[in-house]
């Protein structure tokens, strides 16, 4: 059932944000990360925050879980600004999923997720069965029913990551924010981790907000970015409008590296080849590859290039070559620089 | 609380019982177990000097050792789970140092400054107050330091600190007092069950009730510190009331048992872990009534032991606890991983 409380229109997020100043207080000292942030997160909805190391994404994080309250401005959760909820009030709007290692090993997987019923709980903690039924059921939405009384020290990497979602789900709060959940996954997990999340969004009406690294999975998943760069405030949208507009580029500070705009893969800038390659695709694509990391190679003249079998046929001014496999191409390539330089 | 864990809990507490009379009955003068059942049923001793041994020695010590064996370990508890430190004990944040140092003073600093600072040594009453009074002038500096520093890690730092200071004027008293006080000294560190009389025992009681109840308001707070600090706070848990409550808590349990009988060692440090072996978990609601338990078994065993027949004195309790408790932290460490939960 909805919580009246927590209805919003449309229009506005449900996590939102004007002109935010972030950093946090030591002592008499200010550390000032970020200013001029703006934003608004909705609900059924997966957004990934993204962003170069050091330029305030934990900050972010801190001030909407209200642990570092921002300096300057309010982070509104639904309805209330966040500094005038009590803490127990802030739990039930936002659970979090952190990179800190936890300490539980000796907890069976559902004694880990009943953890997230804290908030709902009288002092003794003791479950009632709208607290059973809810612990049920964010299992069941996150198919790890069956791990139910394992420890959690016996789990997989993968699957502790869905139980901590699991414990956060419990929480029944509308806002879900995760730090680098897909971090330490391998590459089927972190699809699957952030699926999960992307249905859950979806499923159980929840305001999620992810940090990642992983491009190529926020790519796939989220319903909005918001792109975090040291020189300018949060920029905002669906990841398919920023990768038409550029915007997607202010992830890679520099001039070294971009965003491929057909692909959405990391690359570096280079000039192009001096050298024809000719043949289908993907093999020069894959060639071009092999190529650019061994930039100190004199290229032949033009290179073709044919499938079934693969072989490649490379013009020298002079004289012709044919190779089976780009290694052994390369390596030709490198004898003959080797050459070169004796003579 | 599942089956097999209410059965472990049992288990202790019958353990608990059969130990206790096992613990009444035996000593210098041997009660048998017969007549200490017929004299629960009413039946008066055959000789009046057993009533004499038992009431005035004997059941205030087994209560003593029951509210010591509960108040260690549940301090122990408190400071693992809340400084996520497997060696953290009761006595990390100098409590112990500073109930040394008051009785230090009253035994010693007589001959070391030639003049009587604190009332008359041999008194038990004032070795009580001395110990009292170290033990909350440290309680008090720590408060001061929670107050200033925010992370736990670096108030487990300055707590050792503390104790290596008081510590060290303690070494500076020793090394100027005389032979007799300073054995006085050396004897009350090691620890004693037995000179709490039925007076005394209220206090402790008293003091042991006060310590508990800040702790049992906090089981919840406690389980959510297993996730961390971070998580603890994203849950609704108030980090620094919960600091106060250990700190409180603690500092109330580890004071008062020690002003009453010396620093006993090793109980608060390998309690929990037994605990946690015993009943494979981690969750406080559990663990608190079991740590509490396993704490009176251990210190029970241990103190029948000190006073096992054919021997005309009791050994001091140090010696049996440590003697018992340094193996079991040996043979721990070799067989679990405490990554797993600290």
């Amino acid at each position: 059932m909805e919580n009246p409380e927590n209805r919003q229109s449309d229009k506005e997020g449900f996590v939102r944000a004007n002109d935010l100043e972030l950093g946090y207080r030591s002592g008499a000292k200010t550390h000032r990360v970020a200013s001029g942030v703006s934003f608004s997160l909705f609900r059924k909805e997966l957004t990934c925050l993204m962003g170069p190391n050091g330029v305030g994404k934990s900050t972010l994080l801190k001030a909407i879980m209200h642990q570092h309250p921002p300096l300057k401005g309010e982070v509104w959760l639904g309805n209330s600004p966040a500094s005038h909820l009590s803490e127990k009030e802030r739990a039930k709007r936002v659970a979090v999923v952190l990179t800190e290692k936890i300490a539980t090993g000796l907890l069976t997987v559902r004694d880990l997720v009943a953890l997230g019923r804290i908030p709902h709980t009288g002092w003794w903690g003791q479950l009632n069965p709208v607290d059973q039924a809810k612990i049920n059921e964010v299992m069941e939405l996150t198919s790890i029913s069956q791990l139910a009384h394992k420890n959690v020290s016996a789990l997989s990497d993968g699957q502790r990551q869905t139980a901590l979602i699991a414990r956060a789900l419990a929480q029944d709060s509308p806002i879900m924010v995760l730090d680098e959940p897909t971090a330490h996954l391998d590459l089927s997990n972190r699809f699957e981790i952030m699926y999960l999340l992307r249905d859950l969004a979806r499923k159980a009406s929840k305001a999620i907000l992810v940090v990642t690294h992983d491009l190529e999975v926020a790519l796939e998943t989220a319903d909005k970015l918001w792109l975090m760069d040291a020189r300018q405030p949060l920029l905002t949208g669906s990841p398919e409008d920023l990768m038409i507009s550029g915007g997607i580029q202010r992830l890679l500070p520099g001039k070294k590296w971009r965003v491929d705009a057909v692909t959405g893969k990391i690359i570096r800038n280079t000039a192009p080849l001096p050298c024809k390659i000719e043949g289908p695709e993907p093999l020069v694509s894959w060639v071009k590859n092999a190529l650019r990391k061994n930039p100190e190679l004199n290229l032949p003249d033009t290179i073709f290039l044919s499938e079934n079998p693969f072989s490649i046929k490379a013009t020298f001014s002079q004289n012709q070559h044919r190779f089976d496999s780009i290694s052994e191409m390369i390596r030709f390539l490198q004898e003959r620089l080797k050459q070169k330089i004796s003579f | 609380m599942n089956k097999f864990r209410s059965q472990r809990l049992v288990i202790v507490l019958l353990l608990c019982g059969i130990l206790w009379l096992v613990n009444l009955s035996l000593g210098s003068v041997q009660i048998p177990l017969k007549s200490l059942l017929e004299r629960i049923a009413g039946n008066p001793f055959p000789h009046s000097s057993w009533e004499i041994i038992l009431m005035e020695y004997r059941l205030p010590k087994s209560l003593t050792v029951l509210l010591a064996g509960i108040g260690l370990s549940l301090s122990g508890l408190q400071m693992q789970t809340f400084f996520r430190n497997p060696l953290a004990g009761p006595y990390v944040l100098g409590i112990s140092s500073g109930a040394g140092l008051g009785v230090a003073l009253l035994t010693m600093a007589g001959t070391a400054f030639g003049i009587q600072v604190l009332g008359n040594p041999g008194n038990s009453w004032s070795l009580v107050g001395a110990a009292s009074a170290g033990a909350m002038g440290v309680l008090i500096l720590m408060g001061l330091a929670a107050w200033k520093v925010k992370d736990s890690m670096t108030l487990l730092i300055v707590g050792l600190m503390f104790g290596s200071a008081t510590s060290s004027v303690i070494t500076l008293l020793a090394y100027f007092s005389a032979a007799e006080e300073l054995k006085l000294f050396t004897i009350w560190s090691m620890g004693n069950l037995g000179n709490t009389g039925w007076e005394d025992l209220g206090y402790l009681a008293g003091a042991v009730v006060l310590g508990l109840i800040p702790a049992l308001f906090a089981i919840k707070s406690y389980n959510a510190m297993l996730l961390g600090e971070t998580y603890a706070m994203s849950m609704g848990i108030n980090f620094q009331k919960l600091r106060w409550t250990m700190i409180l808590s603690t500092g109330i349990l580890t004071g008062s048992i020690t002003a009453f009988c010396g620093p006993i060692a090793f109980i608060g440090i390998a309690v929990p872990h037994l605990a946690r072996l015993l009943f494979r978990t981690q969750s406080h609601s559990i663990l608190f009534p079991a740590t509490a338990g396993v704490g009176v078994l251990i210190l029970l065993a241990c103190d029948t032991i000190s006073q096992l027949p054919g021997m005309a004195t009791s050994l001091p309790i140090n010696a049996v606890t440590t003697a018992f408790g340094a193996p079991l932290i040996i043979w721990m460490i070799m067989k679990r991983s405490f990554s797993e939960e600290f």
